[in-house]
């Protein structure tokens, strides 16, 4: 055998080039002998090569492929492939795969780029026209429980309420008391300069309570409130829970949707509070260090910068993404399909659209407020 | 075929004395019996009865509390993770229940992927094998879809293209024909019976479904939950026939309690 090959080559009786194979030609040995032969038949074009497989004495699906791999190479170059010596046994082999391989081969429609734009298009505007629609069903789910309170599910709520309101509190508690310390930090290094200290509390207070106290606390609930409304949903679709439910004949929107909404709906004022809190907290405690403010200065300044329509505007901010979270959550849920990939592809919109959602809802209402002269 | 000890006959599979817990539940209580190269057996016996478990212990995903699991003479049980893996990859294919076909990636792709992972074969030739395994299973073409996108009884044949890729010796299939209407279930049956017969592979199939039984076994091993163990082993036209109530319940469809005409 050549330079540690499976095979050795020479030339037939009729003058062919011949490759004697010496291995068996199973998954092992197939690497060798495709490179080998692939390099032997460079620049034997239109000729003629005879496989001579008298000593193999196995043969695998590998080998079978081989085979098959190097008549298709051979026919590219127009080189007349012929196998010789084989054994019945692996004749009997190659001749099963080959019947296999013969059938009809149903393949998907090949599509083109345009038709694909097209087709994405048109997806995300059923989406939106399906989203609108889940939007009303849950608007009207909530009027008939309005309506009939004892058709909620009471217990749902408090159970989702203590998951998305008290479970998250810590969490956020530490992201915005640092939020207060960070900003704090950055205002006293420019105020100290005109001598305006206690207008720290002036920017972080409103900045707080009118914007980032309800945005951030938004958008942790969409990375956790949001993304286990989903997963919690496309679960119980894959298991065909869904389905159970339906055919039982309860409605999907009151029984798993609005509880949901309702309790995220509770718990997103309560939360944007601790928001305001931890992150004056935060405040405070940097301007007592950097700024010499006390508590007491800091918070009267508060009290006297902060009116009611700046705390009122940002809970209302907090109640609109909450119910936009909600929503988008169990919504990307019910869009699951088949499959566990599908319930991950459905969690991730649900985070990445209530975060869209979040920004796009607060440029709407700031300008809204702005021109109410809120 | 069941004695363990019989030194004439090279067996596949060896099961001796082996016992395998749920926790602390005891579900299989020395259990003995070994599988010659070549043939089907079947594992059968009533829900919950321990067949599940046992191919568990069979592929070394459920380490035995006492005895060994052997394939071809080799303990599986003493072998450490990373040795099993190694040796079983080659040997040894899986069939679960649900084709168990990996959703973010194609039919193609399923079965590529142990093929591109544990050997050094060229790309071409990996998708050649691709295509014929695929064929092999009667879904040639269906190469570029997702598993999603397939029903039951594709679904498990994707999942037996995927078992065979890399030629193993030995198949284990639990449940193949679950769920599946008898026509897709007949086919499931011919192509096991297939592929035993043309490529010589070894099998144990976890099955209670009665036709699949009587069509592909070459010999039974009927399990018991009450018994902890096997109940019965034999050819199952025999087995059929056997005077124990709990074997004859089971292949004439009758409950424990019920009379018998």
């Amino acid at each position: 055998m050549e330079r540690g090959l499976p095979f050795e080559t020479g030339r037939s009786s009729g003058g062919e080039l011949l490759v004697s194979v010496k291995a068996p030609l199973t998954f092992e040995n197939a690497a060798k002998i495709w490179e080998g032969v692939n390099t032997l038949i460079t620049g034997h074009d239109n000729g003629r090569l005879v496989f001579d497989l008298a000593g193999v004495s196995k043969v695998d699906s590998a080998g079978v492929a081989l085979l098959r791999s190097l008549e298709r190479l051979c026919s590219r170059r127009g080189i007349e492939l012929r196998l010789q010596s084989v054994d019945p046994s692996i004749r009997h082999f190659l001749d099963y795969f080959e019947a296999g391989a013969q059938e009809p081969r149903p393949c998907p429609p090949a599509i083109a780029p345009i038709a694909r734009l097209g087709a994405f298009l048109l997806d995300r505007a059923i989406e939106l026209r399906e989203f609108a629609s889940f939007c009303g069903s849950v608007l009207a789910a909530s009027i008939r429980c309005v309506r009939q309170p004892r058709r909620l599910r009471w217990r749902e709520c408090l159970y989702y309420f203590q998951l998305a309101g008290s479970d998250a509190m810590t969490i956020l508690f530490l992201f915005t008391f640092l939020l207060g310390v960070v900003m704090a930090f950055q205002a006293a290094v420019q105020l100290k300069l005109f001598g305006a200290n206690i207008y720290v509390a002036n920017l972080v207070g409103l900045a707080l309570s009118r914007e980032l106290a309800p945005v951030f606390t938004a958008m942790l609930l969409a990375g956790r409130s949001g993304s286990f409304f989903a997963a919690e949903i496309a679960t119980m679709k894959v298991g065909e829970e869904l389905d159970a439910l339906t055919v039982m004949g309860f409605d999907l929107t009151e029984f798993v949707t609005l509880p949901k909404v309702l309790a995220l709906m509770l718990a997103a004022p309560l939360l944007t509070m601790w928001a305001n809190f931890s992150g004056i907290l935060g405040a405070i405690l940097v301007s007592g260090i950097s700024l010499d403010l006390t508590p007491y200065a800091f918070m009267h300044q508060v009290y006297t910068a902060l009116t009611f329509a700046d705390i009122a505007g940002g809970l209302l901010k907090a109640e609109i993404f909450a119910v936009l979270i909600a929503l988008v959550g169990c919504f990307r849920g019910f869009q699951t399909t088949m499959g566990a990939d599908s319930v991950g592809r459905q969690t991730t919109a649900a985070v990445v659209s209530g975060l869209f959602l979040i920004i796009f809802a607060d440029a709407v209402l700031t300008v809204l407020f702005y021109l109410l002269g809120w | 075929m069941t004695s363990p000890t019989d030194p004439e006959t090279r067996y596949a599979i060896s099961v001796q004395n082996v016992s395998l817990f749920h926790g602390e539940k005891m579900i299989l209580e020395n259990i003995n019996f070994c599988v010659e190269q070549g043939r089907i057996v079947t594992i059968l016996g009533a829900s919950g009865c321990g067949k599940t478990t046992l191919l568990k212990g069979l592929v070394g995903l459920l380490k035995p509390a006492e005895g060994r699991f052997e394939l071809y003479g080799k303990d599986i049980s003493a072998l450490h993770a990373r040795g099993w893996l190694q040796w079983a990859r080659k040997s040894i294919g899986v069939l679960f229940q649900s084709g168990a076909l990996i959703g973010s990636l194609t039919l193609s792709e399923n079965v590529a992927l142990p093929i591109r992972e544990f050997s050094n074969t060229p790309g071409q030739i990996v998708d050649e094998i691709v295509r014929l395994k695929l064929a092999m299973v009667r879904l040639g073409g269906y190469g570029n879809y997702y598993p999603a996108e397939l029903s039951g009884g594709m679904k498990k044949r994707a999942g037996l293209a995927r078992a065979l890729a890399l030629d193993p010796n030995i198949l284990f299939c639990d449940e193949p024909t679950g769920g599946l209407d008898p026509v897709i279930s007949a086919e499931i049956d011919n192509l096991l019976l297939e592929l035993n017969h043309i490529l010589g592979i070894t099998m144990v199939v976890i099955t209670h479904d009665l036709p699949t039984i009587m069509a592909i076994s070459d010999w039974s091993i009927m399990l018991d939950g009450d018994a902890r163990g096997i109940v019965a082993t034999g050819p199952p036209k025999e087995m059929e026939k056997s005077p124990d109530p709990r074997v004859r319940g089971f292949f004439r469809r009758q409950s424990p309690g019920a009379k018998t005409g």
